[in-house]
This record gives C-alpha cells, sequence and structure tokens, in this order.
C-alpha cells in the first residue's frame, strides 16, 4: 500500500458525476511518483472511505459538489476538515467522512495527516447518461494540473518528515 | 397556518423533504413527504443487451449494488429462459447473505442504533456511531469494522470485487470459488455468527433492558396496521435471495403468495402530483388512500415485514431470536400475531442480521460450492424476465422486456424504499400529529422523534429515485397553512 491516495469518487454513468472516473482514467498510466502514489476509483462513501484511507499518510478526494457559489467547472479545494458535503463524502445508510475519521482515529487505526478534497462545481448530477456537461469536461485538463501538482507537494512534505523521522531516531540513538 | 419543510441541505442523493403545515394553534393540519428522482434510467438502459445490466444496475445504488445485481441476473436468466447450476444459486445466496450480515451492522451501529444507544433525544452531535462506540466500547468499533471486513471479503471472493459485484450473469457465474476460499469463508462465517451474539447481547442490554426504550417501541405513535410483503421459501421461513412473494394482511391472513413473474396482477403504482416517487399498492385491495386496515392497499416490504409474512427463520438461533422477538412484543412466540410497531423494525433487522449470519456459516460448509459447473450458457431466449430478491429495505423487483437478439427494450424497478413509500409518509405524519400539539417548541429533540419514525424502514431515496448513495440530509420547514408562506427552515442531517 503506497502512502499518498488519490480517491476518485464518483459514477461514470450518472452524468457530470464521472468527474473522478475521468480523473482517475486519465491518471492511471501517468501518475507523478508513482513509487510513493497511486490512484483509486471507488464508487462508494461512507465506512468504505475510511477503510480506504486506512494506513495511508496523505489523500486526496476528488469529488462532484453543487454550491452553487460558481459556475459548472468551477474547482474547489478545501481540507477535509472544513468539509462542504460533496457528493459522495456522506452517506444515508453509514457515516460521512468527519465521523469516520474521527472513528479511525478513536479506533487508533492510522489515518492520513493530511486529507484534502478536490470537487468539480456540477451542473447535471440527475440524469443518468455517460457524458458530462461540455463546462465539467473542459475542467478535467485543469483539475489534473492540480491534482498532479498535489502529489508532487505531498511526496516532498513526506520524504522530508521521512528523513525528520529517520534522523530523530538517528539521534535518539547515539544518545541513548 | 405554518408549514415545517424537512429537505436537503446538498444536491446529494437520497435526499427527501417533509413538509409540515402547522395551524395557528400549534396543532399540525397536514403532512407531506417528497424525494426527488434521478432521470432516463428507463431511456439509459434501453438498446442494451441484457447481460449489461447486472453491471449497470449496481450503479443506480452505491448502498445496495448486491440486492440490484443479483436481482438483475435473476431477471436476465429469466429473459433468457435459463435454470442456473445449484452452485452457482449457492454461490449467489451465500455472498447475498454476506452482503446482509453488512449491510444490517451498518445500519444497526451507524444508522438506527444510535437512537436508542444514545438516545433519541440525546444531542444530535451524540447521536452517531461515536455516540455508540462511546456507551458500548471502542471494542464494538473495532468489532464493527471487522464484520464488515468480513462481508466485504466473502463478496469479493465470490462476486469479484468487495464493492460493486460483477461475476452473476445470465445462466449462473462467471467465476469459480477454491477450496482455499471456501476455507476462509467457513472461518469468516463462524466469526459473523460470533459478532451475530455479541450484537444480540448489545441490543439486550441498551434497548430491552430499558422499560422507555421498550414503551417507545410499543407506543401507538409508531404503529400501523397494514399488509406486510417478503419474500419466503417452500416452508414459508424468511428468505433474501429467492423464493415466492408472501402478502399478509394486518389481521395475519395471508392476502397471496405468488412468484415473481406475476407481481404485476398483485402490485399496481399510485401516482400524488407533488412527489416524483410512486406509491405501490396492493392491486386487488386497491388504494384508498393512505390509511391503515384491511380494506387499504397500503403495504409495508422491510425486516419487520418479512418477520411478519414468514413461519420463522430457517436457523436456529435466528429462529430462537426470532421466537423471542413475538413473545416478548405480542405475547405469542408462534410469529401469528403482527408486529405493527414500526420501531421493531430496528430489532427485526437483528434477527434477520442473526440469520444472515448463521447462513454464511452453514452455506460456506456447502461442498458443492467449489464445483467446476457454475454456468449454464442459453441458448434460447423467452425476452421477458422479473428477478426479485429481498434488498435490505424491502422487496426488489426488476422487471425486463428485450427483443429476440436480447436487447432491451423496457425496464421496470420497483425498489425496497419506494415499497414503503405510502407508509413511511403515514408514519412521519402519524408521529407528527403525536409530537407537534398546539404550543408545541419544534426542538431538535421533537424533529428527531419525527425522523426516527421513517428511519427505522432504512430509507434509501438515491435508490428508490434511481440515484445512488448519499446521506439523509434534511430541512425541516414551517409553513402558515392558511398563507403557505415559509415560516422556518431547519436545515438537519438525519
Amino acid at each position: 500500500m503506497k502512502p499518498i491516495l488519490v480517491l476518485c469518487l464518483g459514477n461514470d454513468i450518472l452524468s457530470d458525476d464521472a468527474f473522478g472516473v475521468e480523473i482517475a482514467k486519465a491518471l492511471m498510466t501517468s501518475t507523478p511518483h508513482a513509487d510513493v502514489a497511486e490512484v483509486e476509483f471507488a464508487p462508494v462513501a461512507g465506512f468504505s472511505l475510511l477503510e480506504m484511507m486506512c494506513s495511508r499518510k496523505k489523500a486526496l478526494i476528488i469529488d462532484t459538489i453543487q454550491t452553487c457559489s460558481g459556475p459548472p467547472g468551477t474547482l474547489h479545494f478545501f481540507p477535509a476538515g472544513h468539509l462542504t458535503p460533496s457528493n459522495h463524502l456522506v452517506s444515508s445508510h453509514q457515516i460521512n467522512l468527519p465521523t469516520a475519521i474521527a472513528l479511525g482515529a478513536e479506533l487508533g487505526l492510522e489515518m492520513p495527516d493530511v486529507i484534502d478534497v478536490l470537487a468539480v462545481e456540477a451542473q447535471d448530477v440527475t440524469t443518468l447518461g455517460v457524458a458530462m456537461t461540455p463546462a465539467v469536461e473542459n475542467a478535467v485538463p485543469e483539475a489534473l494540473e492540480r491534482v498532479k501538482e498535489w502529489i508532487r507537494h505531498q511526496t516532498i512534505s513526506l520524504r522530508i518528515s521521512t528523513r525528520s523521522e529517520g534522523f530523530m531516531a538517528e539521534e535518539s540513538s547515539i544518545q541513548s | 397556518m405554518r408549514e415545517i419543510v424537512i429537505d436537503p441541505i446538498t444536491r446529494l442523493e437520497g435526499h427527501g423533504k417533509i413538509h409540515l403545515f402547522i395551524n395557528d394553534d400549534g396543532s399540525l393540519a397536514n403532512c407531506y413527504f417528497q424525494v426527488p428522482e434521478l432521470r432516463g434510467f428507463e431511456k439509459f438502459c434501453q438498446g442494451r443487451p441484457v447481460e449489461e445490466l447486472p453491471r449497470i444496475t449496481t450503479r443506480i445504488c452505491g448502498v445496495c449494488p448486491d440486492a440490484h445485481h443479483l436481482a438483475s441476473a435473476k431477471a436476465a436468466d429469466a429473459v433468457y429462459g435459463v435454470t442456473i447450476p445449484s452452485a452457482a444459486f449457492k454461490l449467489r445466496e451465500l455472498q447475498y447473505n454476506a452482503f446482509f450480515a453488512g449491510d444490517h451492522t451498518t445500519h444497526f451501529y451507524a444508522l438506527g442504533g444510535p437512537d436508542f444507544v444514545c438516545g433519541p433525544d440525546a444531542p444530535k452531535a451524540e447521536r452517531n456511531i461515536l455516540g455508540v462506540i462511546a456507551k458500548v466500547g471502542l471494542d464494538a468499533g473495532k468489532k464493527v469494522i471487522a464484520q464488515r471486513a468480513r462481508g466485504q471479503r466473502v463478496i469479493e471472493i465470490i462476486g469479484g470485487k468487495k464493492v460493486h459485484p460483477v461475476t452473476a450473469l445470465p445462466g449462473g457465474m462467471s467465476k469459480r470459488i477454491s477450496k482455499e476460499e471456501q476455507q476462509e469463508m467457513i472461518i469468516i462465517g463462524d466469526q459473523m455468527v460470533e459478532f451475530a451474539k455479541f450484537t444480540i447481547q448489545v441490543f439486550n442490554d441498551i434497548v430491552l433492558a430499558n422499560k422507555a426504550y421498550v414503551d417507545l417501541i410499543l407506543s401507538d405513535m409508531y404503529a400501523h396496521k397494514t399488509y406486510n410483503m417478503g419474500l419466503v421459501d417452500e416452508n414459508n421461513k424468511v428468505n433474501f435471495y429467492d423464493g415466492k412473494v408472501r402478502v399478509v394482511g394486518p389481521d395475519g391472513k395471508e392476502h397471496a403468495k405468488y412468484a415473481p413473474k406475476d407481481y404485476l396482477e398483485f402490485v399496481a403504482e399510485h401516482v400524488e402530483p407533488y412527489t416524483y416517487l410512486k406509491y405501490p399498492f396492493l392491486k386487488k385491495i386497491g388504494w384508498k388512500g393512505f390509511v391503515d386496515g384491511v380494506e387499504s392497499g397500503v403495504y409495508k416490504a422491510s425486516p419487520l415485514s418479512r418477520l411478519n409474512v414468514s413461519d420463522g427463520m430457517a436457523t436456529p438461533l435466528a429462529q430462537a431470536e426470532y421466537e423471542r422477538f413475538y413473545e416478548t412484543l405480542t405475547g405469542d412466540r408462534s410469529g401469528h400475531t403482527m408486529v405493527h410497531s414500526t420501531l421493531a423494525t430496528h430489532w427485526a433487522r437483528i434477527v434477520e442480521l442473526v440469520f444472515a449470519c448463521e447462513s454464511v456459516a452453514r452455506q460456506a460448509r456447502d461442498e458443492e460450492i467449489i464445483s467446476d459447473h457454475v454456468l449454464e450458457p442459453p441458448t434460447s431466449i423467452v425476452g421477458e424476465g422479473v428477478g426479485i430478491v429481498e434488498a435490505p429495505r424491502g422487496t426488489l423487483t426488476h422487471h425486463y422486456k428485450t427483443d429476440q437478439k436480447g436487447f432491451v427494450t423496457e425496464v421496470n424497478l420497483i425498489v425496497g424504499t419506494t415499497n414503503n413509500n405510502a407508509p413511511i409518509s403515514m408514519s412521519i405524519k402519524k408521529a407528527a400529529e403525536g409530537l407537534v400539539k398546539k404550543g408545541t417548541e419544534i426542538t431538535d429533540g421533537v424533529l428527531n422523534r419525527i425522523e426516527m419514525a421513517f428511519r427505522a424502514y432504512d430509507p434509501c431515496f438515491g435508490c428508490a429515485t434511481h440515484s445512488i448513495v448519499g446521506e439523509m440530509p434534511l430541512e425541516v420547514y414551517l409553513h402558515d397553512a392558511v398563507s403557505q408562506e415559509v415560516l422556518q427552515v431547519t436545515r438537519r442531517n438525519c
């Protein structure tokens, strides 16, 4: 299991909800720093999010959202702790993402120290169909660049913290 | 008159809206329940090979993909007029029981259970699984996570994927399982049974030991005397995967027992102008409005309904729990006296959880499941088929028509929650009538007790409206009953 996870949520037959699927497809063969980062698509919510993020160090969730605070295709980036519920980060029968994170911590599971969300403002998430609306489809290239940049940034952060931990361990060893 | 509306806070799939119309004196004048609809499902399916539908229909509900996968596969079997091999039947049933074991676990500990474990008047922030863990113990949380993982592992072994199974297809299964995988599932089944026993104990200690909770379950405010529907096996025992649909009246008398292909003779759908979601009713009784009784065609299809239409459970521990359930609530352990208390659905769900776990343990030991013969390729076509399974939320019907090459021409679904649309509306109204009185302050506790009336059904409106999964975000709109003016909006997630 790789420490950095890009978790793409959505539904590939539900118009703009296919956004996450498209991001996952595009990144599958071109994931930066693939030695430490991986991309997964999952049509899940609730407990499944907890189970998929467990034992990861950094996680980025890709999803759709309807905030009406911008035109369709607008990208919203926010840490999960400041969650505006996006379309798959909640579940009618389970738990939402903040509860999942809290539950993971309560149970002593190793949860990511960074959980961010990149969500696109969707126009249509109620019509079954395999085509996204043009505005959302046009947002895919920029979203891909932002995801790649996020992976690069988190990879550097991860390496710094790993080296720091190694240095601390070495120091501790010398002192003892 | 004022109106309170409970409405979604986002577009989220699965959202519903409740309008409460309040008279000037604070009493309830009327109550409506609405849900939105996902568009184009039938059109999306038309022209596609019917063998694609078992994989496509898993996409319409993120909560019950297994239910749709198998109902769809059964309908596709019928379209081709093929009888699947015995081993394939057993694998599907085993996988489905594992799915039920996981789903009912999740519901009790994360959704329905908090109302009882934490209490209906507990602060909303505590009324969730974290509150349950705080009361039951950290170990319970770990057990829930482990139980879910067990169910997913069985689904992965048989269904090919943890979340959206893909292996059921017309004629049987596309994947065989190995002896090693069987051994793993035997161990999982035994562990599931231990978890079921643990859950029985939790329910005993926290719910049944609290007289106030038992009184709440039995209170008239949460009771409706309607018909009940559910699948039963040849001995009238509860079965989730196969059998005949049995319908029993509020008086306990059998109204109908029919094969899935005949469902249109028994079920029709009523439409109301304020909602897209239809109201199925019993055709031979007729639609008489949102009313109880043997003269009303309203029926429920839920865990409680399944127990009510059955003569018991096919596994020993579940049968013992079934008898205890009826003895406690009716004084008649035979189960022939109906339980009409909506909140008893939570307990019925636990009886079913026990049955699902025992079934996994038993069926995993069947040597036939490792047979090589799991697929009988279709050689002819009928062109029409109906598949019915019990989804955790109620009877799930898939009905397909195809041309002679197997391309879909018509699709009709009646999903679990749709069956319960009328009873849910009635339950909300009755609870609201009981709680919203002259001068009542609409507090969070009042709203929660109204929501408990429909939460017991574990409704999945995302699924019912052909959408996928979402939280149950609601807005409570308070309207003046005369001017219709919105006086108050309360945003909620429940």
